[in-house]
């Protein structure tokens, strides 16, 4: 492997002095002069027709600055997947109906948030409740409650906006179905046939929340000239600016959102919410900044949740434990609105081929409306879900066959260079090694057996590096300042994954600096370029890259300078601590203050500025009436990224007979993120996981009855603490990957799916059943305990 | 109806108008722009708005601005020193214990209560001294480090 300076070195996140400080400055935290307070007015109806709404009395509250219904926003539509075939679906106040227990109805501008919230109770809303359903298996059938009327664009979507001539078709969610997905390689019919052992198990796994701690907020400032300032709580701004121009009427050169520290996202906080469209929307019917920030309450029973999935899983082996066959029925309860469902049905299949080698595959997803909270990425996006289902059913067959669940995977792992079904390549794949590394570290040959108490169990993940949507690819810049010294400009997001840390390391590793020289901006939509986000883990893989060619840009201007300069050929130079010397004799050089000083005075004025740009997935794009290998969500079709990382996680666990209680004792993940930009914060990202993953698989569901979320605060929500969080092993295996910058791949997500899994099995290992649904809570394993053998010989307590 | 109160908060005293039912959150963040201390889940669970009165880490949603009169109040924003960061937020910064940084405030100063009144504290007295903030980024292990490293560090010097 080759030796870097910067990169793959400890060092300490480039924000942690703000942090530490309480400097840093989080949405929640930023005051703009003559800011009101909004406030929004929520449906207590999980299903009900609006028959009027009568805001005089509100509007006369002193201090109210203005209230505002669906009958002013209008159905203006938008959502997280805006495709031709599946186009928004969602309003920023409810219109006609609402459809969820929370759903935004009005909302309020006043001088105090007191005083907002007292206008919400004098707003009086007239409703017409209407049969609702809840269960997706229900609302499928012919009769049920019809939850959408037939939906009609109201915006062009982002792929029109790039000239693909496809309009928006309007949707018609005939027996609720908000969308379906079908995904086949090879013949399952053959492969069930060619199977020696074929099993059909149905798993559930419930919503839960992201719960990052800063709550969901947005201060907009909207200038009468037209210019609209937002801070948003945010993954990246892209989307935020696309659907905010969409919704206002506005061009997105007007909207500009500014740099804010991020307090923790997970994927909760990525495509538009309507509290953001509402505090713009209010600010320009003010003349005032607006500010609205999002109870925990209102977080916990409005804002999207994880995805709700009933996963049916049928899979044929031979008698050596080859996996021929696998057929996957998806059914995803998505809730009031489609929000991500289409990507999530895609990606519930696409995470998995890069796992293992089964020749035949069936993958059917559907989506289905519901009353419900509406659903959404959170932290692998349909990955811990799929893993849970299809890896428990590894277990229970390798249980069958008698073999061991690390040997069956072994057995069925791909190999390094192998070609997906789609066309990808696992040019890197450290999973073998994971799997191996996190074994030997858990000393999983020597613990695991099958007797009751004490657990151990396993989990494999992939994950993405990146995927074709919106902006479909990054920019960087970089320029050089009179001191020697960069600014870097990135589109990138800091909520706490360290990005401004790594990207500030691929900078300073290209240009022989140090953190310290380069000058990080970030997530400011003025001035940085575009950017892909911080999602679908393309941020260090996609937007890494483009820091990496913008600094190798800069560099190659430094040089040519240089050579001009020192009248040598550039061939004969190299850079280091912010000097240009000759190879030949280091003595000889130029500072890149000089090279500053020099583009002014000898180059006509001509600054050194690298400009870098990756597309994501090249082999993916569209121009004109022309497509290039065209990705299809619905068919998976295409491409569908450049690069896997893959987790292997091991847990050991003991089971409380009497109680039913878990103790999780060691969590081992071994993680192949290609290369570690920066290793404490690989650690922490995998660190993190493992800690959320006891809460997947052990205790957090946001629980509904009849629609409505009965356990909103944190006292009823539990996440982990650190009395709940075990040892944790983490082992970074680095298969370099070559497209990647410096070799790095995904690092943030892929953990989670393998750790919730290695829970899991690790559980059902000590009770000798299985539980088929998440979290495993004490009701649900002394229930599994009454039907397991186990039992008998429990042993008694030390 | 509004009182006149004085807070005494990082060695300085303010003068500020509350209500009764106010509470020593919104008075330290919205009227002394003190915005280091956070509010994350309203009622007492999280730990995120974890200040030091007199020494003692409280969850500042839960007290009334008007029942801090009279006491030592110690926010994120004192901790540093002359322009010197503290060496709990240093091991922070250095053990790679800050991710997103929202519970760090409160972390920090719930981790200096502890040191202030243990300095030699093993792994488990650590961990019961932050069991009370929720941190969703960092899985706890590198704060736990850092607060360890802090108590050692100091071990050898004194």
């Amino acid at each position: 492997m080759q030796q870097y300076s910067v990169v793959g070195k400890r060092i300490p996140r480039v924000d942690g002095g703000v942090k530490a400080t309480g400097e840093a400055q989080f949405t929640v935290d930023v005051v703009l002069p003559k800011m009101l307070y909004g406030k929004i007015l929520r449906s207590p109806y999980p299903h009900a027709r609006i028959l009027s709404i009568d805001t005089s009395k509100a509007e006369a509250l002193p201090g109210v600055k203005a209230v505002t219904s669906g009958k002013d926003t209008g159905v203006v539509r938008f959502s997280f997947i805006d495709t031709p075939r599946y186009p928004a679906d969602q309003c920023p106040l409810a219109v006609d109906k609402v459809r969820f227990i929370g759903e935004d109805v009005a909302a309020v501008a006043a001088i105090s948030e007191d005083i907002a919230e007292e206008a919400l109770s004098l707003i009086k809303v007239e409703y017409e409740e209407l049969p609702a359903v809840f269960d997706p298996e229900e609302a499928m059938k012919d009769g049920a409650p019809r939850i959408h009327d037939k939906i009609i664009p109201t915006t062009t979507t982002a792929w029109q906006d790039f000239g693909v001539i496809r309009e928006a078709r309007p949707y018609d969610a005939v027996n609720n179905i908000s969308n379906r997905t079908l995904i086949t390689v090879g013949d399952i019919e053959q492969g069930f046939k060619e199977s020696d052992y074929v099993r059909e198990d149905r798993f559930e796994i419930p919503a839960t929340s992201h719960l990052a701690l800063e709550p969901h907020a947005a201060l907009a400032s909207f200038n009468p000239s037209g210019k609209l300032d937002m801070w948003l709580s945010h993954m990246g701004y892209e989307p935020k600016r696309f659907w905010l121009a969409k919704t206002l009427g506005i061009p997105i050169s007007k909207v500009r959102i500014h740099k804010t520290y991020v307090g923790g996202a997970f994927g909760g906080k990525i495509s538009l919410f309507p509290y953001e469209f509402l505090a713009a929307f209010l600010s320009r019917r003010t003349g005032r900044p607006v500010k609205i920030t999002l109870s925990r309450s209102e977080v916990l029973s409005t804002c999207y949740t994880s995805r709700r999935f009933i996963i049916n899983v049928k899979t044929g082996v031979k008698k050596d434990g080859i996996i021929t066959t696998q057929q996957v029925k998806i059914i995803d309860d998505v809730g009031a609105y489609r929000s991500s469902s289409p990507t999530a049905l895609y990606l519930a299949h696409v995470f998995r081929p890069a796992i293992y080698n089964i020749p035949n595959v069936k993958h059917e997803g559907v989506g289905v409306y519901t009353n419900k909270l509406t659903t959404g990425p959170k932290r692998g996006h349909a990955l811990p879900q799929i893993s849970f289902a299809v890896e428990s059913q590894l277990d229970m067959i390798a249980e069958e066959l008698r073999i061991g669940p690390l040997e069956l995977r072994l057995k069925n792992l791909r190999k390094k260079g192998d070609v997906l079904p789609n066309g990808d390549t696992l040019d890197s794949y450290g999973l073998p090694e994971a799997l191996k590394q996190a074994a030997q570290s858990s000393s999983w040959k020597q613990k695991w057996d099958r007797q009751p108490k004490k657990g151990m169990g396993i989990g494999t993940a992939s994950m993405f590096s990146g995927a074709h949507n919106y902006p479909f690819g990054s920019a960087a810049v970089i320029k050089l300042n009179p001191d020697g010294r960069f600014t870097l400009f990135t589109g990138q997001t800091e909520f706490g994954g360290g990005v401004d840390t790594a990207m500030s390391q691929i900078a300073a590793e290209e240009l022989g600096l140090t953190t310290d020289d380069i000058i990080v901006v970030s997530g400011d939509s003025e001035l940085c370029p575009y950017d892909i986000g911080n999602w679908l883990s393309g941020g260090i893989y996609v937007s890494g890259q483009a820091v990496k060619r913008a600094a190798a840009d800069a560099k190659e201007q430094l040089l040519a300078y240089a050579a001009e300069a020192l009248d040598i050929k550039a061939d004969n130079l190299a850079i280091n601590q912010g000097r240009v010397y000759v190879k030949a004799d280091p003595g000889k050089a130029v500072s890149f203050a000089d090279l500053y000083r020099y583009g002014i005075q000898i180059k006509d004025g001509d600054p050194i500025i690298g400009k870098g740009y990756t597309k994501v997935v090249q082999d993916v794009g569209f121009w004109g009436g022309t497509f290039k290998g065209l990705g299809a969500l619905s068919r998976g079709a295409g491409r569908f990224t450049d690069a896997y990382s893959f987790a292997a996680a091991i847990a050991e666990v003991e089971v409380d007979k009497e109680t039913g209680k878990v103790k999780v004792i060691e969590i081992t993940i071994a993680d192949d993120c290609g290369t570690d930009i920066n290793p404490l914060n690989v650690e922490g990202q995998l660190e993190s996981q493992a800690a959320m993953a006891v809460g997947d698989a052990l205790f957090e569901e946001i629980v509904t009855e009849q629609g409505r979320v009965i356990n909103p605060t944190l006292a009823d929500y539990k996440i982990p603490g650190v009395l709940d969080t075990p040892k944790l092993t983490t082992i970074s295996v680095q298969d370099y990957e070559t497209k990647g910058p410096f070799g790095a791949k995904e690092i943030g997500e892929t953990a989670r799916g393998a750790a919730i899994v290695a829970i899991a099995n690790a559980i059902c290992n000590a009770i000798g059943a299985r539980i088929y649904s998440l979290p495993m809570t004490p009701e649900k394993i002394l229930e599994a305990l009454k039907h397991s053998d186990y039992i008998k010989n429990w042993p008694t307590e030390d | 109806m509004k009182q006149l109160i004085t807070l005494r908060v990082n060695g300085e005293s303010y003068e500020v108008a509350v209500e009764p039912q106010t509470i020593l959150l919104d008075v330290l963040r919205e009227k002394l722009g003190l915005n280091g201390t956070k509010k994350a889940c309203d009622f007492g669970n999280c730990g995120s708005c974890t200040v030091l009165m007199d020494g003692k880490p409280v969850l500042s949603c839960l007290i009334l601005a008007m029942d801090a009169q009279g006491k030592d109040i110690l926010t994120i924003e004192g901790m540093a020193k002359d322009g010197q960061l503290h060496p709990l937020q240093r091991a922070f910064i250095d053990h790679g214990a800050i991710q997103c940084g929202f519970c760090t405030p409160g972390m920090l100063l719930s981790a200096k209560a502890l040191l202030d009144e243990n300095p030699q504290p093993i792994a488990e007295e650590v961990r019961q001294a932050i069991s009370g903030n929720l941190c969703r980024c960092t899985g706890y292990h590198k704060i736990v480090e850092a607060i360890l490293d802090v108590a050692q560090s100091s071990q050898r010097k004194g």
